[in-house]
């Protein structure tokens, strides 16, 4: 009530309401958060890419927020939704591109899949086993931009930047070749391979290498590629070699290349040359046989051991190999005979000519009239014949060798065959084999029983002998030797008064106060006495020669 | 329900905000102060429901980057994750523990959400003259208030992450700029709560709006 009384006496206050509302400062507040706001979003929005559809086979390890795709290990984008297609037999990948990476997606740029791969010549992508897979991007060349791809199953061998040239080579099997296999050049890693596919048809394969920069120079036209996987092992007469261009070749498998050993126009391969793969290096260096002579040769003896590949010999030296063998009816006898095709390289035999001859023998090698002459004038003059010889006797492989025979039949070379029939001797083998034979059956005919008695006999007047000379040695021992002890002892006496002798004799001479000694240093001393005065009348001779008739004048002062 | 009464303004008194004296004024225009404590006197916070309009309209804005930008950059061996506060509290329903998915989604979410529409409300209601749930719009008040300092849970909780866990190179967390905004969000909510008068809740529908 009081505080009534109190209310009632006070004042009236008015609240005056405010008419103008000013604006206050703090509204500075939401402009500013939604300036800031509004830059980020227009940044956002700014620094948006294109997006892009990829469509790969499989979107193994690929998460939508989570996979980003990458150029030179550079972030460019990043995968907003992984889908099927609408027909369900891919996966569509949708990404947001970097702005500043727009200008990357062109029309030939490429996608593929990263995850870690693991093969034997080595460990690749091994940073997506912890960051996860990633899509790798190579750019194209092309300008017109695209923003729907397909995305590649393998990872494009070349990586832009990498300088060199892609090859193909033609091989009948991919062997243990794989991608990135590695190319040697005289064993230096010089590229790899990069893909294979079959080729058209299905016989061979197509290998796509890449060799680098500068390796790439070195291939020309007549370079030879060879597989070099694995060992070479070959055993000479210098010992065991073994070659392997690396382990990694070895484990993996490899190419190498290299000229060729023969002399060949050096023309600089390019992109569409077309090379041989070539089994090992042996047969890559193989000098190719433009002109190849076929010949036909008649045995009558077993061709076993012989197979076709077989080499031809010339006094010893390869001069071409075996291309059939087979059966064939003489003409004449209609007998069964050995029939063995072979063919030789002319060039290969000349080429081991030297020096002049070569440039003369080639022209020869070529010109099929003299080249004709030279073959008959050998077979027909020299008696140069063929004949089966082994080249192992473990293994039993024959091979054809040409040599010389002077007492051969004479025989004329029909060159109007199309396969001329060059003469054959029988070989050494079977000649070999029934020399064996005889000497085993004279072996067998031997009376072996006659032979064991004699032996015996030998042996029992032997142990006589040997009894008897095990006496004589006895007796030598109870008769001999006590003499020869004394003798020995004579002797060692001997030796010790010859010892004392020698002992006096030194002290004679060798002391430095021996008589012997003193004597013999006065000797010295007038022998050097006698020289230095025949010096002085040698030099007086020399001034006065006159002295030598007139005597000595007496000098004037 | 209720009914407001006769407020301390409409009766020509203010009521110290600080040791809560009832004062008459000096002056109407200028009130001066508290005899007691010395504080300003004020009838009503000036410029209240303007200031608090404006940090509500701030915090709004800022709620939307604060949302969809990563509170937190997690680097796992080389691969930068971002994590938004929705994209956390679905992988924790996802990975199977609701109950703190529940508690980011109600703290970190709904909790700032909530404040902003509860200001708006009573900033419209009041602006509007609303007559009736004086009591209700009050106690929605104290809520807001108190409520306000948790949503800075998710700030917390990222501060401590951002500091332990730099097991660089293995693993690194980096803070987002969603945080800055969530952060502002907080902050400018508990201004708008401190700017915002709770006595213009009562003058509405007062004797002194009838007398108008």
């Amino acid at each position: 009530m009081n505080e009534n009384n109190h209310h009632d006496d006070l004042p009236q206050a008015t609240l005056v309401p405010k008419k103008h509302r000013r604006i206050s400062v703090v509204w500075i507040i939401p402009i500013l958060a939604a300036a800031i706001a509004i830059g980020i979003a227009v940044q956002r929005i700014l620094s948006e890419g294109p997006t892009i559809t990829i469509v790969f086979k499989a979107a193994q390890g690929i998460e939508a927020g989570k996979t980003f795709i990458k150029y030179k290990d550079v972030n460019i984008g990043q995968v907003s939704a992984v889908q099927l297609t609408d027909d369900f037999s891919k996966v569509k990948v949708t990404a947001k591109i970097a702005k500043n990476a727009a200008g990357l997606m062109v029309e030939d740029a490429q996608f593929w899949v990263v995850e870690p791969r693991i093969s034997l010549s080595g460990v690749s992508g091994l940073g997506t086993l912890l960051s996860g897979n990633y899509i790798g991007f190579e750019a194209g060349k092309s300008a017109s931009k695209q923003v729907a791809f397909s995305g590649l199953d393998e990872p494009p061998p070349l990586t832009e930047g990498e300088s060199g040239h892609k090859f193909t080579l033609h091989a009948t099997r991919l062997g243990s070749l794989g991608i990135g296999a590695p190319v040697y050049y005289r064993s230096l890693e010089a590229g790899r391979v990069i893909g294979y596919k079959l080729a058209p048809g299905g016989k061979s394969v197509e290998i796509d290498i890449f060799v680098r920069s500068p390796y790439d120079k070195y291939v020309n036209t007549e370079t030879r590629f060879w597989n070099a996987s694995g060992l070479d092992v070959s055993v000479g007469a210098s010992g065991v070699n073994v070659r392997t261009e690396s382990l990694v070749a070895l484990i993996a498998g490899g190419v190498a290349f290299d000229d060729p050993i023969f002399p060949f126009d050096r023309v600089q391969a390019t992109a569409s040359t077309v090379f041989k793969l070539f089994a090992d290096e042996a047969s890559a260096m193989k000098q190719p046989e433009a002109i190849a002579q076929r010949y036909v040769l008649y045995f009558n003896e077993s061709l076993r051991g012989l197979s076709v590949g077989a080499p031809v010999t010339i006094v010893g030296l390869p001069g071409g190999e075996v291309t059939d063998v087979g059966l064939d009816i003489d003409p004449k006898t209609k007998k069964i005979r050995g029939r063995v095709e072979i063919v030789s390289y002319p060039e290969r035999i000349f080429g081991q000519m030297r020096g002049q001859q070569t440039a003369a023998d080639s022209a020869m090698a070529h010109n099929i009239e003299r080249r004709h002459e030279l073959v008959r004038q050998m077979i027909e003059h020299f008696g140069m014949r063929a004949q089966l010889q082994s080249g192992s006797l473990l293994t039993g492989q024959l091979f054809v060798a040409f040599d010389f025979f002077p007492n051969a039949k004479k025989v004329k070379i029909d060159w109007n065959q199309e396969m001329p029939e060059l003469p054959a001797v029988p070989g050494t083998l079977p000649n070999l084999e029934a020399k064996v034979g005889s000497i085993l059956t004279k072996l067998d005919n031997l009376q072996w029983e006659k032979i064991g008695a004699n032996t015996q006999k030998a042996l029992e007047s032997f142990t006589q002998v040997m009894n008897e000379a095990d006496k004589a040695l006895i007796r030598f021992d109870s008769d001999v030797t006590p003499e020869l002890k004394s003798a020995i002892e004579e002797f060692r006496r001997a030796t010790v008064s010859a010892n004392k002798v020698i002992q006096n004799t030194d002290a004679t001479l060798v002391s430095p106060d021996a008589p012997g000694q003193q004597e013999l240093r006065n000797a010295m001393q007038e022998v050097a006495r006698a020289a230095r005065s025949l010096r002085v009348l040698t030099d007086y001779l020399a001034r006065h020669p006159e002295a030598l008739i007139r005597g000595k004048t007496e000098e004037k002062p | 329900m209720s009914t407001p009464g006769l407020t301390a303004a409409q009766a020509g008194l203010i009521c110290c905000e600080t040791c809560e004296l009832l004062t008459r004024p000096e002056h109407p225009e200028r009130p001066g102060h508290c005899p007691r404590c010395g504080a300003v006197l004020e009838s009503r916070r000036p410029h209240s429901i303007q200031l608090t309009w404006a940090l509500v309209i701030a915090a709004a804005i800022c709620y939307i980057p604060a949302n969809l930008l990563p509170v937190m950059n997690t680097t796992t061996l080389g691969t930068t994750e971002p994590d938004t506060i929705m994209g956390g509290v679905v992988f924790l329903y996802t990975s199977g523990s609701w109950p703190l998915a529940l508690v980011v989604l109600i703290a970190s979410v709904m909790v700032p959400i909530g404040k902003l529409i509860a200001l708006t409300y009573l900033l419209v209601t009041v602006q509007r003259g609303v007559k009736g749930g004086f009591r209700e719009r009050t106690r929605l008040y104290r809520m807001v208030e108190i409520i306000g300092r948790w949503s800075m849970l998710d700030v917390f909780v990222d501060t401590f992450t951002v500091a332990l866990l730099q097991l660089k190179p293995l693993m690194s967390v980096e803070p987002g700029m969603g945080v800055l905004f969530f952060a502002a969000v907080v902050v400018l909510t508990m201004l708008a709560a401190e700017t915002f008068d709770p006595r213009l809740i009562w003058d509405s529908g007062t004797r002194m709006e009838q007398k108008k």
